[in-house]
């Protein structure tokens, strides 16, 4: 079965980091977006299973983004991806119900646990 | 002016490896001052060497500007100035655990500028497969002694009384947010146009991995 | 100091001292320079605790440095500029500079064996040769620069700084509506006390009414000498009242001092002119024809005497 997924990340690098990482379950169906705003308008209007997001970003960043989920009531499971790895920015998305908080540049092998342990694979 | 500008890609991939160093840094910094380190994302450009005074001009009135030398493998290297706003040197012996008066203002400033400077620069470069070695932090002008009419122009002087031996030079700002002690400081790197060929390469080469 | 013969031979002729301490700072190593400087053995040294063997360390600030080198894994420095120096250890130019300790550059560097640090090295340079022609470049150039802003004779402002001052103050009174007044005095018949007496005597004359005329002055007021036998106060925010009130003061107690020159007791007097910023002045140098008007009266009108410029009446419409 395979997945619908979004990357969103203002650095053309950092998303295909991310993409080529991916385990084909979630690698056939995946869009893109560059800021928050184009994410959000993609989450609210398609079914997207599967969010790995970035922090740090112009127009509207991650937190943004979080926030946004949650008052349009969203159901999609959020990754956190981000260079900002401070426990107190950790805790912040953590509570704003992200799954996970994965340090920039993300591995394989820790994509892989964490994707195991939330049963996306 | 030579060809150094730097592609959209090695831009990107530049800025992501400095966000990382920043993130990296920051997480060091908080957890060693123990506050919070707002970031904000770095800004990369190019500056030619007779628009650095006036691009240093802009960047508000400092109060003190502290230099130090970075220099890696495979010809990487630069200058980091830091520079301070007024008011923020008040409560930096707090902030960096010591006693007011163990220590000068000036020393508290050089201090700190050499953690922030040493920190990010060596996430940078345990990145890019590097290892940076530092020249001693050397406090430029601090207006704290002098009268304070002065003070504003002060770094551009600076600058401008320097003949340079360059032309163009790749200038990354990064601006530290320390929350609990609302205190404002920018790092400027300035990399020299010979050093950023050698560092666009070393972008290229993990860009090939993509 | 290791295994490698190039290391160990090097270590001991570096003129740079090494010190080895461990994460409780007991000592581990050091090298030749350091021992030599110290005074003492490595062998009496080892393990013995970095404050106990250097009781001069200040302790607080030396163990918040060093835990800043482990926590944040990088090197730090201090410079003699901030600190002289942390160690007391002698120096190679104990004969030509007047430096007790020796002065100080130190690194700090991390030491990680498994990638975990385990040590602190420092590193200690001796930098007295450069501080002490740093401090005595420092002490010229403050020289210089007092050369440049005080007159030779009376060791009062020179006519450059004193102007460079009254534009500055001139500004400011401008900028924040404040009050700003100029005394400009000229001594009575110097000219012909100089013919009388000679130039020696003149010399005496000026450096005597410069410092009477400081010594009745303010802090914030800036005292120069404007010309040959002219001196010249700005009082900032003071009206023509507080001006002219200081003026007579000086006036008087100019034509009290008895100046002795060899075996001649000399007394000597001024005329004086103030003048007071108004709204029609533009420049400082307004302010300075104000004044000189004042002082032309003074003279005119039989010397000795303080006169004010002028009010210029201002006719408001209705």
């Amino acid at each position: 079965m395979s997945l619908s997924v979004l990357i969103c990340d203002d650095s053309n690098m950092a998303r295909k980091q991310v993409l080529r990482i991916l385990p084909e379950s979630l690698s056939e169906n995946v869009q893109l977006a560059t800021n928050g705003v184009e994410a959000l308008e993609i989450l609210n209007n398609q079914a997207i299973d599967m969010l790995f997001l970035d922090l740090t970003m112009p127009v509207v960043d991650g937190i943004g983004v979080l926030q946004g989920i949650k008052e349009a009531g969203i159901t999609v499971k959020v990754f956190v991806i981000s260079a900002d790895i401070q426990p107190e920015m950790q805790n912040k998305v953590l509570e704003l119900g992200a799954k996970a908080f994965l340090r920039k540049p993300v591995q394989l092998d820790v994509l892989n646990s964490h994707l195991k342990e939330h049963g996306i694979i | 002016m030579n060809n150094v500008n730097l592609n959209d890609d090695q831009q990107d991939c530049l800025q992501e490896i400095i966000n990382v160093a920043m993130g990296q840094a920051s997480d060091q910094l908080a957890r060693y001052l123990d506050t919070f380190v707002y970031l904000k994302v770095p800004s990369i450009e190019q500056v030619s060497s007779q628009h650095l005074s006036d691009t240093l001009k802009s960047e508000a009135q400092s109060v003190a500007v502290v230099s130090q030398g970075f220099f890696g493998y495979e010809g990487i290297r630069g200058e980091a100035l830091l520079m301070y706003q007024p008011k923020d040197s008040d409560r930096l012996a707090d902030l960096l655990g010591y006693e007011p008066d163990e220590l000068s203002v000036e020393e508290q400033i050089i201090d700190l500028s050499s953690i922030l400077t040493t920190t990010f620069l060596n996430v940078f470069a345990s990145q890019i497969d590097n290892q940076m070695s530092y020249s001693a932090p050397r406090l430029l002008f601090s207006s704290n002694a002098d009268n304070n009419t002065s003070s504003q122009s002060s770094i551009s002087e600076h600058i401008q009384h320097n003949a340079f031996n360059w032309e163009v030079a790749l200038k990354v700002k990064i601006s530290y947010q320390v929350t609990d002690y609302s205190f404002n400081c920018d790092m400027i790197l300035l990399i020299p146009e010979s050093a950023i060929i050698n560092i666009t390469s070393v972008i290229d080469r993990i860009l090939e991995d993509y | 100091m290791s295994d490698n013969p190039f290391c160990t031979t090097i270590a001991e002729q570096l003129n740079t001292g090494i010190l080895i301490l461990d994460l409780e700072y007991n000592i581990v190593e050091w090298n030749r320079f350091f021992a030599i400087h110290v005074h003492k053995n490595l062998q009496d040294m080892v393990g013995e605790n970095v404050f106990t063997a250097f009781p001069e360390l200040p302790k607080k600030w030396f163990e918040r440095k060093l835990s800043s080198v482990i926590q944040l894994n990088t090197q730090s420095f201090c410079s003699w500029e901030q600190r002289h120096h942390l160690f007391e250890l002698s120096h190679t130019r104990p004969i030509t500079t007047d430096s007790h300790f020796m002065a100080q550059n130190c690194t700090f560097l991390p030491i990680a064996t498994n990638k975990i640090n385990t040590h602190i090295c420092i590193l200690i340079e001796d930098v007295t040769d450069v501080c002490h022609y740093q401090t005595k470049l420092n002490k010229t150039l403050e020289e210089l620069a007092k050369a440049n802003r005080i007159d030779g004779l009376t060791q009062v402002f020179n006519r450059k700084h004193w102007e460079e001052c009254l534009d500055k103050e001139f500004a400011r009174a401008r900028r924040y509506d404040h009050g700003l007044a100029l005394i400009m005095f000229d001594l009575d018949h110097f000219k012909l006390l100089n013919d009388t007496y000679g130039h020696q005597c003149g010399d005496q004359v000026l450096i005597e009414t410069a410092q009477e005329i400081s010594s009745l002055l303010r802090l914030c007021d800036q005292f120069g000498r404007y010309g040959g036998e002219e001196f010249a106060a700005i009082l900032p925010e003071t009206d023509l009242a507080g001006a002219l009130d200081v003026a007579e003061r000086i006036c008087r107690a100019i034509e009290k001092r008895v100046i002795k020159f060899q075996d001649k007791n000399i007394r000597i007097s001024t005329s004086v002119g103030v003048a007071t910023i108004n709204p029609e002045d533009k420049r400082y140098e307004d302010l300075i024809s104000n004044a000189d008007l004042a002082l032309y009266e003074a003279k005119e009108t039989g010397r000795n005497k303080v006169c004010a410029a002028k009010e210029i009446e201002l006719i408001l419409e209705d």
